[in-house]
């Protein structure tokens, strides 16, 4: 791998959650870090613990003990402001469900992010009709989101995470609503445009086939990170993770 | 985010729940006329009182009178009002004019019709203009060889029938007499009833009448009545000479005498009417020239004390109507809470985009607004409707305030204060869900429902 710098490092970090006398370890005690312009993927069975990491990681959650360093800055320590902010101009996010407004159409869309920066309205329309054009659904531009398959519409949610040209992107269960043909194409798609602009990509799955279109597998079992593999462009190497999280 | 996009964001989102918007503009209209009507009725109301007010007698003037001593035997020559008085009256400020005026009884006849009780009052030149005259008629000349007189349209009611000795009131014809002829006046009451009903055995020969026209008659006929109805106007200077004529060295009726009885060597008028510039300053030249040591009176405390009745019966009914007003609040607020309940997916995902927790929060704050700047404007135009209404169908405004005039009536600055202050309830009732929407948790938007 050519890079070595760290633009995500996570030490030690923990999420309890209280449900009323319970207490559910979500996340126990995580270390690891994620180099610039990596395609990195957090793999595990549902329950593990995967989302509440990635939230916690761009900043939607607190977490209950460690640390997150992002671009050398500690996101655990900023306040919600500074954390809108802090996602406005680092930050890509492409969800599960889409998510796009309903109340817009595909151009617009994409164009809100840019909107949140205060861009003028002519400028961010032609931008997000490029990102469009890029992730091959610029023919759909004026559709509204119920006119457009899911594989369009996941489509659109990309170019909308894409559009700010953000350091890192991070997506959760990006093709979980997809079919295995249309989940292949946006696997495909992701993977192209974020080698090509050297972005770092930090996908959630439970999917191992799919993990392994990824630079990097972090593996997590109940909130504990089991291996962290390294797939090489031939052949996949495993390496096993012998350091123990345990404190 | 850019204002512009703010606001049509704000835009859209109303436009989306379109019956909703609708309905919730639809109370704040409401409210907003209830307030409105019922200020402008108010306003109305006192407005329609000092038009009324004003219609016979002057809200900027001031009457000033010498101050009338509680000891009967000491000399009020101090505070009498001559024209050393008219003239340091003029120099005070604010004044505009100083008008003194100077009145005696006499008696008036032509031909069978007599009045007995005739009042003349002479006052200067430019209160003469003050009075409107009644068409063909002119105002009495300075320099007229004769004293002129105008006559108050209802001074003709006072004659008598000398033959049938009955008056207008009791036959209700109205005396038959010629403007253009001239009249007889006799200044010497005393001597007149003295030569009619002569008492013992001094005989005293009738005095002396004297010829004199009427140059005009004060406007509004013989049943409306002004603050001139019922006196006959002269040019006060015309009257001095015309009493200095009649009397000679002997006292005039009316003049008071010094404590030797003997008449003063100058004219001591009746009062001396002020004409401020504006009725704001009334109260303190008023105030100035009861320093001075006269009597002044005028209607500002009338009026004050009726526009403080009018403030608070202004404010009850705004009150009544700020009722409907509070409802439609409590209805905006409502709106945008279901709203948020709605929306809360999208707001989330819009604060993982990165939108300003401001923004959003203002993006609220502008469509409650809105919602309160359109049920504003519609509000207000309903309103000139109903005071339209009001003021024009068979009488009800009559019947409300028994006077003619407009009754409900809506100034600029209630129509600018309406708006503005519907606006206001609108973002005042969209600021707590506004606070709410923007303190959403961005992890709505990701957990799956
Ligand atoms: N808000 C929450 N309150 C309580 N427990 C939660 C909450 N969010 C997640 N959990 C629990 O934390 C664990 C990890 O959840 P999550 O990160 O969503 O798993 P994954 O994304 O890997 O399926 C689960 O046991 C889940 O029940
Ligand atoms: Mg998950």
């Amino acid at each position: 791998m050519g890079e070595t710098t760290p633009i995500i490092q996570v030490r030690n970090l923990y999420k309890i959650y209280c449900v009323g006398e319970a207490k559910v370890r979500a996340l126990n005690g995580v270390d690891f870090e994620i180099y610039k312009g990596e395609f990195c993927a957090i793999v595990g069975t549902s329950g593990s613990g995967k989302s509440t990491l990635l939230n916690m990681l761009a900043g939607l959650e607190k977490p209950t003990k460690g640390e997150i360093v992002i671009a050398g800055k500690h996101i655990e320590k900023l306040s919600e402001k500074e954390l809108v902010a802090f996602r406005r101009e680092k930050v890509g996010f492409i969800f599960q469900a889409y998510n796009l407004l309903n109340t817009m159409n595909a151009l617009e869309n994409v164009a809100l992010p840019l909107s949140f920066r205060g861009m003028p309205k002519k400028e961010r329309l032609a931008r997000a009709q490029k990102y469009l054009n890029l992730v091959g659904v610029g023919e759909q531009a004026r559709h509204m989101p119920n006119q457009m398959s899911g594989g369009q519409q996941q489509r659109v949610g990309i170019a909308r995470a894409l559009v700010v040209n953000p350091q890192i992107i991070f997506a959760d269960e990006p093709t979980g609503n997809l079919d295995s043909k249309t989940t292949m194409e946006v696997m495909r798609l992701m993977q192209q445009i974020v080698r090509k602009r050297h972005q770092t990509l930090v996908m959630v799955t439970h999917d191992n086939n799919l993990a392994s279109y990824a630079d990097r597998q972090i593996r997590i079992i109940d909130g504990k990170i089991v291996e962290i593999t390294i797939n090489t462009p031939q052949e996949d190497a495993v390496w096993e993770d012998k350091r123990d999280e345990e404190d | 985010m850019r204002f512009s996009d703010l606001l049509v964001m704000s835009l859209n989102n109303l436009k989306r729940r379109k019956l909703r918007t609708v309905l919730t503009v639809l109370g704040v209209i409401i409210g907003t006329a209830s307030i409105v009507v019922m200020m402008s009725l108010g306003i109305g109301l006192q407005e329609l009182n000092m038009e009324s007010l004003s219609s016979w007698t002057s809200l900027t003037e001031i009457t000033v009178t010498q101050n009338y001593s509680m000891d009967p035997n000491a000399s009020n020559e101090d505070s009498f009002i001559t024209d050393d008085v008219v003239e340091k009256l003029s120099k005070l400020d604010h004044v505009v004019s100083v008008s003194p005026t100077l009145s005696i009884s006499v008696i008036v006849r032509q031909g069978v019709y007599i009045c007995e009780y005739a009042n003349i009052q002479g006052i200067s030149q430019e209160a003469l203009h003050k009075i409107t005259l009644e068409s063909g008629g002119r105002y009495p000349d300075p320099d007229a060889q004769q004293m002129e007189m105008v006559f108050g349209n209802m001074v003709i009611q006072d004659f008598m029938n000398s033959k049938t000795k009955k008056y207008y009131y009791e036959t209700g014809e109205l005396p038959d007499l010629d403007m253009s002829q001239p009249f007889f006046v006799i200044f010497d009451q005393n001597a007149y009833y003295q030569s009619l009903y002569p008492s013992g055995d001094t005989a005293v020969s009738p005095p002396k009448k004297y010829m004199l026209n009427v140059v005009g008659v004060v406007a509004g006929g013989t049943d409306t009545y002004n603050s001139y109805s019922y006196s006959i106007y002269t040019d006060v200077e015309q009257l001095k000479t015309q009493l200095k004529k009649v009397f000679k060295r002997n006292p005039i009726p009316g003049q008071p005498t010094n404590s030797k009885g003997k008449p003063y060597s100058y004219f001591i008028y009746n009062n001396a009417k002020v004409q401020v510039d504006d009725m704001d300053n009334v109260k303190e030249v008023q105030q100035a020239i009861n320093e001075m040591g006269y009597q002044a009176s005028s209607m500002i405390e009338g009026i004050e004390n009726q526009q403080r009745q009018a403030g608070m019966i202004q404010a009850v009914l705004g009150g009544i109507g700020a009722v409907s007003l509070f409802v439609a609040a409590i209805g905006i607020a409502n709106t945008m809470m279901m709203s948020i309940y709605e929306r809360t997916k999208e707001i989330g995902v819009m604060k993982v985009l990165g939108c300003d927790m401001g923004n959003i929060r203002n993006m609220f704050l502008i469509e409650s607004g809105f919602i309160g700047l359109a049920g504003g404007v519609i509000g207000v135009a309903l309103s000139y409707g109903i005071s339209y209404l009001i003021n024009h169908i068979g009488g009800i405004a009559q019947a409300m305030s028994g006077m003619d005039g407009d009754i409900s009536r809506i100034p600029l600055w209630l129509v600018g204060l309406a708006v503005i202050f519907a606006v206001v309830v609108g973002m005042g009732a969209g600021f707590m869900p506004a606070m709410r929407a923007m303190k959403l948790s961005p992890l709505a938007a990701i957990r799956n429902e």
